[in-house]
């Protein structure tokens, strides 16, 4: 197996894209990571495109043979990988498997995804097709509704509380404002959505426990990468980023098959292969992008990913720990609840946001010092399929 | 008239590991054997939520729904007939029912309910 | 040409008295504090200037409820509607939504529109509870005439409250009214209706010294966002 590096990165700002069509969404990120890498006229060998709704929601297929067409990157090979909310970091792994293997050099990896083209009402419904098709889906049964019976046990069995998750919501929405790509870019206060009684009306509930503010937007958005042999990457004038470790684990598809179902062992198994490829621990992560699609999904990942002890995720929130400058600092783009979720574009716009990090580029307000080794975390279905990725910056 | 929860377990019978819903292979023993179970007796609540956000195909202000294990030991999702989350508790007993729970392309469907009992 | 006060008395509709809406604050999301208060007349081109770069989005039927607030304003500023109202929301003195109603006779109210000029914290589903507040427990009438335009303004009010369907035709042609009862509000009110009084002396001279509204540019970008161009 060949080393794989990201050679290139792009995004465009998340948000309701109303005079963007999903193709011109995948195009404008396309070009953005071409032209990082450098490649602004050349072709790629192979790629993949992460999109969960084109099909229900544009009645469009076969996007990737559409992409490859817009962007004159034929003869590449090219496909779309669905993997619910997970797709974007399905096409991630599929691109590195791709040139792991030694068959293709470069590859072109893009996620994408336009939601607000439906009101929330159709919204909330195409993303509730990833349940159960005869236990869950026809009660009325919502990923924020699943996220909220998750979040009742979270709380009952490891004390998490509402002070928690508030902590979440707070820290990455303020981040948001300091990401020129977030789809919300308004900080919260304390006392508009939890202290003063107009509270209930500005952050009502959701899916008990949940708020409003809990929850991730729904979001227009793509982002891509372009992967290479490291080999391959070393010349350039951006500094490469390695994929030093992958991971991708699996688990029953409802919650009342897991043998507890607080227990999210498909983001501790794919932390665990992604740490374990690297050779890294929890420890010697600077920086992580987790799948913040629900508050509480924050706190319960960064346990399951080893950063903290079971119940101390949310003190650890609290104390300040995870913000920039903290211990082990967590969605410092403002994760999923400020950047926004665009289903098929999350897993890996969290990459992008890494190479960011690793490369240090960002401004000083958002940027963690000598961050040298980064994670993401794609959390997909109710976690029954989660995806994390180690990065690492390569010393020249 | 009362109907009867329409509802199937799979008991695997090489092992005895209950499943709902259904699997091809066993979760504990990849067995392809299974013996049909039906729920019985009343359930006990396991966790429970209010949606306020709710999907298209449904016209309420919210809808409450949680998980409850029956007396036999299956697990499954239903709606709760209750006028809010105040009124419910991780396992406190419910009454099962089968009834219309949406409409889809016209006709009711039906499924699961849960009425707490206490 | 001075305006004919004989042919004035003959088309300007009866008004009924309308005891004033007394204003309150309430604070927002973003932690800023919005006074909602009633505006007076003379507010009319004031807030005109507000509600004319609107006319021109499409996104969730702004251009629809705007022009027919602009010409239910104008007709309010020149006589030519019976008994309307306009309250406000400004925060920092600007005017950040604009809702109005009138009396359709001393019983009945009639809910007209809705417009929120900036996006996400609320303000919509604030004013309009604050425009029911005013129809029942200050005009004291016994129900309300609503419809929705938008998506987003059906959600928020048929279901949230939730109104009752009726046959009764909208004013203008639209879909059939939904109806707001005393029992509905009262039940409701808990959950959707807040505000503190008095508003303190500085926030409420602050609001009335100007109304002050962004530029056309800001007050679209606000809404519609800039994101996809
Ligand atoms: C919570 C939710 C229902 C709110 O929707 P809504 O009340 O209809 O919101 P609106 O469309 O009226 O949004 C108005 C503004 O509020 C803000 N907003 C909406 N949802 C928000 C959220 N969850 N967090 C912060 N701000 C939000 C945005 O600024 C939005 O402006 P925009 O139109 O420019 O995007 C919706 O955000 C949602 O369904 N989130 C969950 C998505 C989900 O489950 N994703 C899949 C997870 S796997
Ligand atoms: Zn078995």
């Amino acid at each position: 197996m060949r080393d794989v590096a990201i050679i290139g990165a792009g995004m465009i700002p998340f948000g309701r894209r109303d005079e963007d069509t999903l193709m011109d969404m995948l195009a404008y990120a396309s070009l953005k990571a071409l032209d990082d890498a450098g490649l602004g006229d050349k072709s790629v060998d192979a790629v993949y495109v992460g999109n969960m709704g084109g099909g229900m929601l544009q009645r469009q297929t076969a996007i990737a043979s559409s992409l490859v067409d817009r962007l004159n990157l034929m003869p590449a090979a090219a496909e779309t990988v669905e993997n619910g909310p997970a797709s974007g970091g399905s096409a991630v792994k599929n691109g590195l498997l791709a040139v792991a293997s030694g068959y293709y050099d470069y590859v072109l990896v893009v996620g994408g995804e336009k939601m607000r083209e439906v009101t929330g009402w159709r919204a909330t419904d195409f993303v509730a097709t990833m349940t159960h098709p005869q236990a869950e889906y026809p009660y009325g049964i919502t990923l924020p509704g699943m996220a909220g019976m998750f979040t009742r046990l979270y709380m009952e069995k490891y004390g998490v509380t509402r002070e928690h998750l508030l902590a979440i919501s707070l820290k990455n929405q303020e981040m948001g404002t300091l990401n020129p790509y977030a789809h919300v870019e308004m900080a919260l206060d304390r006392g508009g959505i939890f202290d003063s009684p107009h509270a209930i009306v500005n952050n009502p509930t959701s899916a008990d426990p949940l708020h409003l503010y809990d929850l991730c937007p729904v979001s227009d958005g793509a982002a891509a990468l372009i992967l290479c042999p490291l080999e391959m990457a070393k010349k350039l004038a951006k500094p490469p980023i390695l994929i030093a470790g992958f991971g991708q684990a699996t688990d029953t598809q409802t919650l009342q098959e897991r043998d507890d179902p607080t227990d999210l062992k498909a983001v501790t198994l794919a932390a665990q292969k992604a740490f374990e490829m690297a050779k890294l621990k929890p420890g010697d992560i600077h920086v992580a992008e987790l799948h913040d699609a629900f508050t509480i999904l924050e706190i319960a990942e960064s346990e399951h990913v080893g950063f903290f002890k079971k119940g101390e995720g949310g003190k650890a929130a609290a104390a300040g720990k995870t913000r920039l400058g903290g211990q082990m600092p967590i969605n410092i783009s403002g994760g999923l609840k400020a950047r926004g979720h665009p289903v098929g574009a999350t897993g890996v716009a969290q990459v992008v946001d890494i190479v960011f990090q690793l490369r240090h580029e960002l401004p000083k307000n958002r940027q963690v010092q000598k961050a040298e080794n980064g994670l993401t975390v794609n959390f997909g279905g109710f976690g029954n399929n989660v995806l994390a990725f180690v990065l690492r910056r390569v010393q020249s | 008239m009362k109907k009867e929860i329409a509802i199937t377990a799979y008991k695997c019978k090489k092992c005895g590991k209950l499943h709902y819903p259904y699997h091809d292979r066993c979760l504990a023993c990849k067995s392809r054997e299974f013996e049909q179970i039906k729920p019985q007796g009343n359930a006990k609540l396991l966790t429970y939520t209010a949606i306020f956000n709710l999907p298209w195909g449904f016209d309420q202000r919210f809808l409450i729904l949680g998980v409850a294990e029956f007396e036999n030991k299956i697990k499954a999702m239903g709606q709760i007939k209750a006028d809010s989350v105040d009124q419910l508790k991780v396992g406190m007993k419910m009454k099962p029912s089968w009834e219309p729970i949406r409409v889809q392309y016209g006709e009711d469907v039906y499924g699961l309910k849960f009425e707490p009992m206490e | 040409m001075p305006i004919d006060m004989e042919l004035e008395a003959v088309l300007r509709p009866t008004q009924y008295p309308m005891p004033p809406y007394p204003p309150k604050t309430i604070t927002l999301a973003n932690g800023k504090v919005m006074v909602v208060r009633q505006a007076v007349r003379e507010d009319v081109p004031a807030i005109l200037k507000s509600v004319h770069p609107c006319l021109f989005i499409e996104r969730d039927y702004y251009d629809i409820v705007s022009a027919r607030l602009y010409g239910e304003l104008l007709a309010w500023y020149r006589y030519r509607v019976k008994s309307e109202y306009c309250l406000m929301g400004q925060v920092d003195g600007y005017l950040v939504g604009i809702v109005n109603g009138r009396m359709e006779n001393e019983k009945v109210g009639m809910s007209y529109h809705t417009l929120a000029i900036d996006r996400g914290l609320r303000i919509g589903s604030h004013l309009f509870a604050a425009k029911m507040e005013y129809h029942l427990e200050y005009l004291g009438q016994e129900e309300v005439l609503i419809v929705a335009e938008s998506p987003i303004g059906f959600r928020r009010w048929m279901i949230e409250y939730p109104l009752e369907a009726t046959k009764i035709p909208h004013e203008l042609g639209g879909g059939d009214s939904y109806l707001l009862t005393r029992e509905i509000y009262f039940k409701a009110k808990p959950r959707l209706v807040v505000g503190d009084r008095p508003v303190s002396q500085e926030l409420m001279a602050e609001a009335e010294a100007e109304i002050k509204f962004a530029d056309d540019d800001t007050i679209r970008e606000r809404i519609a966002g800039l994101k996809g161009r």
